[in-house]
Order: structure tokens, then sequence, then C-alpha cells
């Protein structure tokens, strides 16, 4: 039997307002070559200018991977030639990285598992090419912005893992603030090295890669025909050729693209530009600060407190939606009442309208101060249903639907039926007067409901359930 | 005439700048056949106003250097039709100080070389004796300022650049502590020993043009902070206790009849500044490290070059030659643009910078790099510069088809010790300080890092003792 | 002395084409470079030196903010590029 061993690189673009070493924006944009400067077009003379926020950020993503951090910034140069790296090298970090020996921790049907982090760095990207029939057009939009590299140990044996891995990785990322993290817009893009190994091995078998993955569910379906092809292989006798692959998506093959990726030598040496910039102690420490609570330590929480271990999982896979949660538990809701509206109405409203749920009108005051009033029974729970739809759907706050809707009003036949009843009951007298034919007293009966709801209770249902009830008896 | 006589001219209305921009084209134009300066000459007069002292002199600045608007080409065929989209932040502050430019300089290709030859617009020739060469890479620099062109060039200095050509052609020749003047737009050769560089036919213009041009700048992270100083108004100031020292290995490596003719010239001024109250010491140095000195410069300096010129691919900017993939064109591109010198350069700093030999070469030069800059800062302790001849040649002649044996002493070290300035990014000055064979030859004097005012105050006093100023080609009085 | 085998890798990595005459060139520039080298083996005590990657080190190194403020017009991006289309720079058809 073979099992796989899969590393993986993932390359990140950071959200900064400008490119890793010039000021030009850092924007996503299909107006080719507007977001550019002279430094990302590598035109003679022009040098690089690091990025605080870039170099921020990254160290804050290290830290959030457990990683050890340097005491320095250094760059190297990763020198190579491709129509898509302006300079004919790349700024990247080779001696010194923001990360070395960190560790992800991962729940997996229920145990924590730790998946080792080797190094994390980070480097500028490159051009983007779009390919015409007899031409590649270049634009250097994407020239330039900063990129996160994560370099896994080979830890992962299947596909499952690296996905659960990739999620809760994307997760981290968004919660520390240091990427958008979409696939659709290249921002993710995923690496894949797998081999195949013995049980007996002592050592890693050949491996194949497979570069610039846009999508979790391509990494999956790579993973799944590389661990069959590769099996077949082997099973062969035959031996696995260490090369490049790329994934042809409408025939779900890999095919080989080029031999001996180890065979490049990048000449790396340090970046001769950039003076070397302290870290402080302090500095790092402020920025290890502004790490969130991560979404494993969330989970945790919230437990605790009483959420279901699924809801909890559903809060904080995104991280707007455990900020949400979060708020909201700062006004001293009900940890669990607050999980239920929010994992099934308000996130079933936004999965059902295709919505991101930072759009939502609804704010963690008004579901805070919705269940209030469902808590003081002012408006009944099939009430605050409507009242949540109303709020999501309509833009209103809850207090405006209820007035809006009469809901103000005790409108819930239940909760008049037992005013009613005691109303009746501290009037024997009068029931009895009723009972002998003089009707007319009913009026001074619904006086004495009103009395007892304050006000609130809708006369006509009171009317209507007050002869029921005294009919009743 | 020098900046202070233009300026003078200028002020009290003798001249105006449009007449000294016609009078410098004039010259450019008519010397271009004699000693080929040139690549571009500017055919209009613009110019911004300002108080600066160089407000109105035309100056001409190295090919080298980004220049908006206005070819610049590096001297080499892959650049010959590139013209720049942004200003060098030299440029920029000359432009803005009311300096006018009469032209853009020929250089060794790429600035890679000494002799002025390997320009793609032809040879540079010394305008003392045009079978000689003028010395590079700022080879139209140094001509152009020597021939009377203008008063004062811009230039760049890896190894020598602007001080050995300054030292054949008879003029000054400086460059600052490294990140003293923004690089930001001078075309990179080795980015860690990369200098901008003056030509000025006396000190103080140096001084005058320096102060305009240095400066932090926020697009050259390795410049230094602003000094809250001017240079010309500290040139005059006393040196009484200032010491120098010459290293004796340094001087003792000349075995020709030339170089020890030159080492008569220098000892004997060395007496003369010693008579004029300069204490000069002689300094023992270990020889087999100035040996290694142009191997080191050699190594770092290809290395980092093949990296700097990945650029140049044709694809973005440059001659771009057809092919019919992208690797196609960038191989007809660069096989057509570069002369077999920078090809043969690249593939030694590609071969240096190769994993299995980087640490063997690259890694080894870089630590002798570390070992001589730092005995170099403890002599600075305790001394204030360092004195020696700039060449112990004078210009080469242009035919002259003898190869120098490049592991003799002589040539390693004595043709070479300039580099000692690049390695530690020190201020370093060129001045003439005689005549061998009716050609100038020149005296450099090095001080420790950041010490620039201090270097042109004591050159300003060297260049009087001396008693060598103003001087063109041919050793005629500037007129 | 270097095979000209392995220095036409090396002209083809960088994307260049030499003729036997130069390469016969690069060969002694070759063994020059390594009597040069030789002399840097001499020296003692060498490997106790941290390579010096800059001239001196800078007190005041510091890091860019992150505001934009830089902007190129495609005009001028494009100006020197002798193949464009759709403002964007052409290159024949990049197969990988």
């Amino acid at each position: 039997m073979y099992k796989a061993v899969i590393g993986l690189e993932v390359h990140c673009e950071l959200n900064t307002k400008t490119k890793m070493f010039s000021s030009s924006i850092n924007e996503y944009t299909k107006d080719p070559n507007t977001n550019i400067s002279v430094i990302d077009l590598a035109f003679p003379g022009i040098l690089p200018l690091p990025n605080k926020e870039a170099v921020k950020k990254s160290l804050k993503l290290a830290m959030a991977l457990n990683c050890e951090t340097p005491s320095i910034v250094l760059f190297d140069r990763k020198n190579y030639y491709y129509a898509d790296l302006p300079k004919g090298y790349q700024i990247t970090q080779m001696t010194c990285p923001f990360g070395k020996n960190g560790y992800l921790e991962i729940e997996i049907d229920g145990t924590i598992k730790k998946y080792g982090i080797h190094q994390l760095h980070l480097e500028e990207d490159t051009a983007n090419m779009e390919h015409l029939e007899t031409e590649s057009l270049l634009d250097y939009n994407r020239a330039g912005v900063p990129l996160v590299e994560i370099i896994t140990d080979p830890c992962f044996n299947e596909e499952n893992e690296v996905i659960t891995f990739l999620e809760n990785l994307r997760n981290i990322i968004k919660y520390c603030d240091i990427s958008e993290a979409s696939s659709d817009k290249g921002q993710l893009r995923v690496d894949v090295n797998i081999s195949m190994m013995k049980d007996t091995d002592t050592v890693l078998g050949t491996r194949a890669e497979i570069k610039g993955i846009n999508s979790f569910n391509n990494v999956k379906e790579i993973i799944t025909y590389e661990i069959k092809r590769q099996t077949e292989i082997l099973e062969k006798g035959e031996k696995v050729i260490q090369e490049t692959r790329r994934w042809v998506d409408d025939k779900k093959i890999t095919v080989s693209m080029r031999e001996k990726v180890d065979a490049i030598d990048y000449k790396y040496y340090v970046e001769p530009n950039i003076p070397v910039v302290p870290l402080s102690k302090e500095y790092k420490e402020s920025i290890k600060e502004e790490i969130p609570v991560l979404p494993l330590e969330r989970e945790k929480k919230y437990i605790s407190l009483g959420v279901l271990p699924k809801d909890a999982k559903t809060l904080v896979r995104n991280k707007e939606v455990s900020d949400f949660y979060e708020e909201a538990l700062l006004l001293e809701v009900d940890p669990k009442d607050a999980s239920n509206w929010i994992t099934t109405r308000i996130l079933g409203y936004v999965n059902n309208n295709n919505i991101s749920f930072s759009d939502i009108y609804m704010t963690p005051l008004m579901l805070a101060n919705m269940l209030k009033m469902i808590s003081s029974k002012s408006i009944s729970t099939q009430q605050a249903k409507e009242v949540c739809a109303l709020c999501l759907e309509e833009k209103k706050t809850p207090e405006e639907i209820v007035k809006e809707k009469g809901m103000e009003q005790i409108s819930d036949p239940e909760s008049i039926k037992e005013i009613v009843n005691k109303v009746l009951n501290e009037n024997p007298e009068q029931v009895n007067i009723y009972k002998n034919g003089k009707t007319n007293i009913i009026g001074f009966l619904v006086g004495q409901v009103l009395k007892a709801s304050e006000g609130k209770a809708n006369p006509a249902l009171v009317s209507k359930i007050l002869n029921e009830e005294i009919n009743n008896r | 005439m020098n900046i202070t006589e233009m300026k003078e001219l200028l002020d009290n209305k003798t001249t105006t700048s449009l007449k000294l921009f016609e009078e410098s084209k004039k010259k450019a134009l008519y010397s271009q056949e004699k000693i080929n300066s040139f690549v571009t000459i500017m055919e209009d007069f613009t110019k911004e106003e300002s108080n600066s002292l160089l407000n109105g002199i035309p100056y001409a600045i190295k090919d080298n250097f980004s220049t908006k608007n206005i070819l610049t080409t590096a001297s080499s065929n892959i650049l010959k039709n590139y013209i720049p989209v942004f200003d060098s932040t030299v440029y920029k502050k000359l432009k803005k100080a009311g300096a006018v430019l009469v032209g853009k300089t020929v250089l060794d290709e790429l600035a890679m070389g000494g002799s002025g030859l390997t320009g793609h617009t032809g040879a540079v020739k010394n305008p003392w004796d045009q079978t000689r060469i003028s010395g590079g890479s700022s080879a139209g620099s140094a001509a152009c300022v020597s021939e009377g062109v203008v008063p004062f060039s811009i230039g760049s200095d890896t190894g020598d650049s602007v001080r050995k050509p300054a030292s054949f052609c008879g003029v000054v020749g400086f460059k600052p502590t490294y990140g003293r003047i923004s690089r930001f737009g001078l075309f990179p050769f080795a980015s860690s020993l990369d200098h901008v560089g003056i030509f000025a036919r006396n000190v103080f213009d140096i001084a005058a043009v320096t102060d305009v041009i240095k400066g932090f700048d926020s697009n050259d992270m390795t410049t230094l902070p602003d000094e809250e100083i001017n240079y010309t108004d500290i040139l005059k100031e006393n040196i009484k206790g200032k010491k120098l020292f010459y290293i004796k290995e340094i001087i003792e490596s000349a075995k020709e009849n030339e170089s020890k003719e030159i080492i008569a010239l220098f000892k004997k001024q060395i007496e003369k500044l010693k008579n004029n109250g300069i204490q000069i010491e002689e300094v023992s140095f270990d020889k087999t490290i100035l040996e290694t000195l142009f191997p080191v410069y050699f190594i770092i300096s290809c290395a980092e070059a093949t990296s700097n010129n990945s650029n140049l691919t044709g694809f973005i900017f440059g001659n771009r030659m057809p092919g019919s993939s992208p690797k196609e064109v960038m191989i007809n591109t660069r096989t057509e643009g570069f002369s077999e010198m920078i090809k043969r350069r690249f593939v030694i700093g590609s071969y240096i910078l190769e994993r299995e030999n980087q640490e063997k070469l690259f890694i080894n030069a870089k630590r002798v790099r570390r070992m001589l800059v730092e005995k170099m800062n403890k002599l600075f302790e305790k001394y204030d510069g360092l004195i020696l001849p700039a060449s112990g040649l004078v210009a080469p002649k242009i035919d002259e088809s003898k190869e120098p044996d490049k592991l003799s002493s002589e040539y390693l070290i004595l043709e070479n010790h300039l580099v000692i300035g690049n390695f530690g990014g020190y201020p370093s000055i060129t001045l003439p300080m005689g005549y061998v064979k009716d050609m100038p030859v020149g005296i450099n004097l090095t001080c420790k890092a950041q010490a620039d005012a201090l270097c042109l105050n004591i050159a300003s006093h060297l260049e009087e003792i001396i008693g060598i100023k103003d001087i063109c080609a041919g050793g005629r009085k500037d007129v | 002395m270097l095979e000209v085998k392995k220095l036409e890798t090396y002209a083809e990595n960088l994307e260049f084409k030499m003729n036997a005459e130069e390469y016969s060139k690069l060969q002694k520039e070759f063994d020059i470079l390594f009597k040069q080298v030789d002399l840097i083996s001499q020296i003692e005590g060498i490997e106790n030196y941290e390579p010096l990657d800059f001239p001196f080190p800078l007190k005041n190194s510091y890091l860019r903010e992150d505001i934009a403020n830089e902007k190129l017009t495609k005009e001028d991006a494009l100006k020197n590029a002798s193949e464009v289309k759709n403002n964007c720079v052409s290159v024949p058809k990049v197969v990988e």
C-alpha cells in the first residue's frame, strides 16, 4: 500500500494600499496597466521601496502561525528570466524569512492536529498574462503586489486534510486582515507537491509539483488524480518522474510541463538597495497584540458558553459573522439564543440571497434589542421571526417594524388569553352578571383587560377572546 | 570659465544663460569630431529659474542618468532608442537649480569598463592627446570638462569611473560618501558600489555642484540624512593638525618607468605638502589583501551587474529584436544589444552567483571587502585621509594593443587601489598634481565615510599648495 | 579551463548567444580570474569575517509608509514598448 505525502506552497496577495516596493495602488482592476509606476515596470535606474504595512502584515501572519520571527528585515534577489518578471529578478526573502518553524492547529474529526509551517516569506507578485491566439498580453497591475508565501512541511496524507488546512489557513488570513484571500481574484494560489511512499519506506518518493491552483476544489481533484496516477505508475514497477505538472480542468487530468524543477539555480543574493531595518522586540510585540483571537480559540469559547459545537463552527467560519456575534455578546444577549438566531435566520437569509454577510442591515445592537423584546414578552417568538426577516429585507430597525406592524400592542392571542382569564378570575361577580343575561357587562370586562395590559392589548382581539373565554365558563 | 566666473558674468549681465548655452553647444558640436564625448547634444535651451549658484550654468551628464523625454542609452545598443519617462534625482535637482543641460555624455557600455572605448557611438578620445584614451567609464563627462565645453559634468563611479578619468584628463573628480547623493535614476552597474560623481576644474566648483545634488531622497533608501552644511562654506577652513597617510606597498608596487616617474612626482608633491604644514605619514598595509582589491571588485561588480541588467529584455523598453517566442525575443535582443565585453562579464557574474560557486567566490569576496573596510576604518580613526597617486599611468594610447599583465602587483595594486573608496563608500577626490610625458596625472584623497566636508576641505588646500587649478586640455589656462 | 560547452549553458541561461572567438576570450578571462581568486584564498582568517553587503550600516534605515502617491500613465508606460495591444505589452505567445 502506498500513502501520499503532500506539501503545500500557498501564495497570498496582501491587502495593503500600495504595492510591495512602489507606492502605486494595490487594487484589483480589469483596466490593464493603470495601477503602475516606473518601479513596477523596472525601468533602468529604479530602486525598491519596501512597504512597511506589508512587512507588518506578513509578520502578523507569521506570528499567528506560531513561527519564529527574525530581528531584522532583509530581502534577497531571486534571479530568473521570464516574460512576466519585469526586473529579471524577484525581490523575496531567502536569508531571513519572516517566519520559520511554525505550525497551525486544526481540529479534524474531533481531534486537534498540528501541521508544520516550514517557512513564511514576503515577496512581490509578477505581471498578469493574457494568452491570445498568437500573442500574450502583459498587464503590470499585478506586478509588485505584496505576496506572502507559506511553505508547509510535507505533512499531509490525504486530500480532505489538505482542504481543511487550507480553509483554516484562509480563515486565519482573514481574521488577521492581511488579505481578502479571494480565489476568484487570484489572491490565493496554491502549489501542491505530492509523492507516494510505502509505509515501510524511510525516504520520500519522487514528487510531482502542480503550480498555481486557484480553487480549493481543484486542489482536491488534483490530489485525488495524482494519488491515482502515481500509485498506478509505482504498482507497474515504474518510476515517477520529478517534474512540474499542469491541471487541465476540462479533462480533469494533470499533464507534464517541465522536468527537473530542482535544476533551476536562482542565484539568490542579498538585495543591495534595501538597507537592513532592525525589528525591535517592542515593535514585534505590538504586532502580536494586534492578532485577534483566532477561530479555534473562539470556537472553544462559544462551546463553553453553551453554543452547540456545530453552531460554534458555523459562527467562526467567517470572521465577520464571528465578530458580529462577539459584539452581540458584549450587549449581554443570551449566548445560545443569539447563536441560534445568527446561524439559522440571519445566515439563512444571507445564503438564500447570495449576499455577503458584511452587506446585511442588521447590527449586533438590533439583534440584541430584538432578543430583549422577546424575553420581555413584548413580542412573541413567532413575531420576532417576522421582525428579523423584515429588518434584513426592508432595512428597518426592529423598533420601527414593531411600531409599523402594531406589534407593540399585544396581538398575541395566547398572551391576551392569559390576561383575559386573569381578569375573569378576579371578577367572578361580573362573570355571574354576564351569565345571567346582562351581556353588556362585557364592556366593563374589556376595560379591565386593557387596563391589566397597560393599554397594549389589541382591543378587537381582547373583545373576541373575552367572548370566547367567558362563554367557555 | 569656471562656475564662479560664469556666475559673475551672469550677475553683471555681461552674458546670459542662453548665450552660455549656445557657446557650450558650439564647443560641444565642434569637439565631437575630435574627442567624441557626447551621445546627445541638446537642440534647445531649457531652463528653470532659481537663486542657486548653478543658475544658468551649462553642464553635461553621463548617459546613464535617466532624463525624461531625452534619449538615454547607457552607450549600449540595447538601449539605443530608449526615451525615459522619469527623471533621475540628480537631473531633477540640477534642473531645479537652474543649471542648463548641454548634452548626455558617452560612457563605457553600461558603465562597465575603464577605457571609454566601448560605447555604442564610438571611442572617446583624450582632449590632451587624441591618440590616448580619456579613461572610463565616465569618459565623455571627463573629456568634455577637460576640453572646456562645460565647467562641470556628472558621472558615476563604481570602481574608479570618475576618479581615474579625472586623472587621465587633468580635471577634478569627486565621489562623495555612498548615499550622500541619490542613485535614483542612475542605471545600476553594481548597486553596493555605485556612486554618483562630479567633474569640474577646481575644488570649489565640485563643492558647489555637490551642494546642489546631495541630500536624502525618499526614492533611494540608501541615502543619508541631510547635513546642515554647505560644502562651499567650509573649503577654506584651517586644516592645521590634520594628518594624512599613504600606503607604502601601493607606492612600492610601481615597476615600470612611467609609473616610477609618477611616483617620483607624487613624492615631490608630498614633500611640498609637508613643507606647507600638512602632516603625512607612510603606513604599511598587508600586501596580500591589497593584491585582492581587483579580484574582489571584479567578483562583486560582475555578480551584481548580471542581475542588475536582467531587466534589459526588450519587452517593455529597449531595442527589441523579433522572435517567435518570448525567449527567442530575449535572446535575439540581448545577443544584438550587448557587446562581447558585456556578455563576458555577465557570464562571469552568473558563474560567481551559482549556488556551487557562491561561497568560494561571491561570499569570500564580500568577506575580504569587510576585512579591508574594517582595517581602513581603523586607519581613519588615526588619520584624516589617505593620499595616493590616482594611477601609475598617464592616459594609455588607444591603439596600444599591449594588455596589462593582470596578475602583476603593479596592475593589481597601483591601478586598482581606488576601489577602496567604493568598498567602504568613502568620499574620494582626484585632482591634478602635475605632468608626466606632457600628460596630466592626478593625486587622490580618500577620507572616512560621511566626512565629505573634511575631504573637500583638505582637497581645497591641496589644490592651493600644488597650484594646478582651472586647467583645460593642453595645460592651457581655462579661458 | 572551463569547457566551452559549460560556458554555452551560462550564456543560454543569460538569454544571449556568443560565438567561438568570444568563448575563447572568455576562457582566458576565467583563467585570469581563477588565478586572482587564488590570491583571495591566500588571505588568512577570512572565514572569521561576515560578508559585507553594504558599504556601511545605515543608521536611518526605515520602511516606506503604505500611502499611494505614484502613478504612471498608460501612455508613458507603453511609450518604449515596440509591440502594444489593448493597452498591454504584447509578446509572442507564451507556451509553457
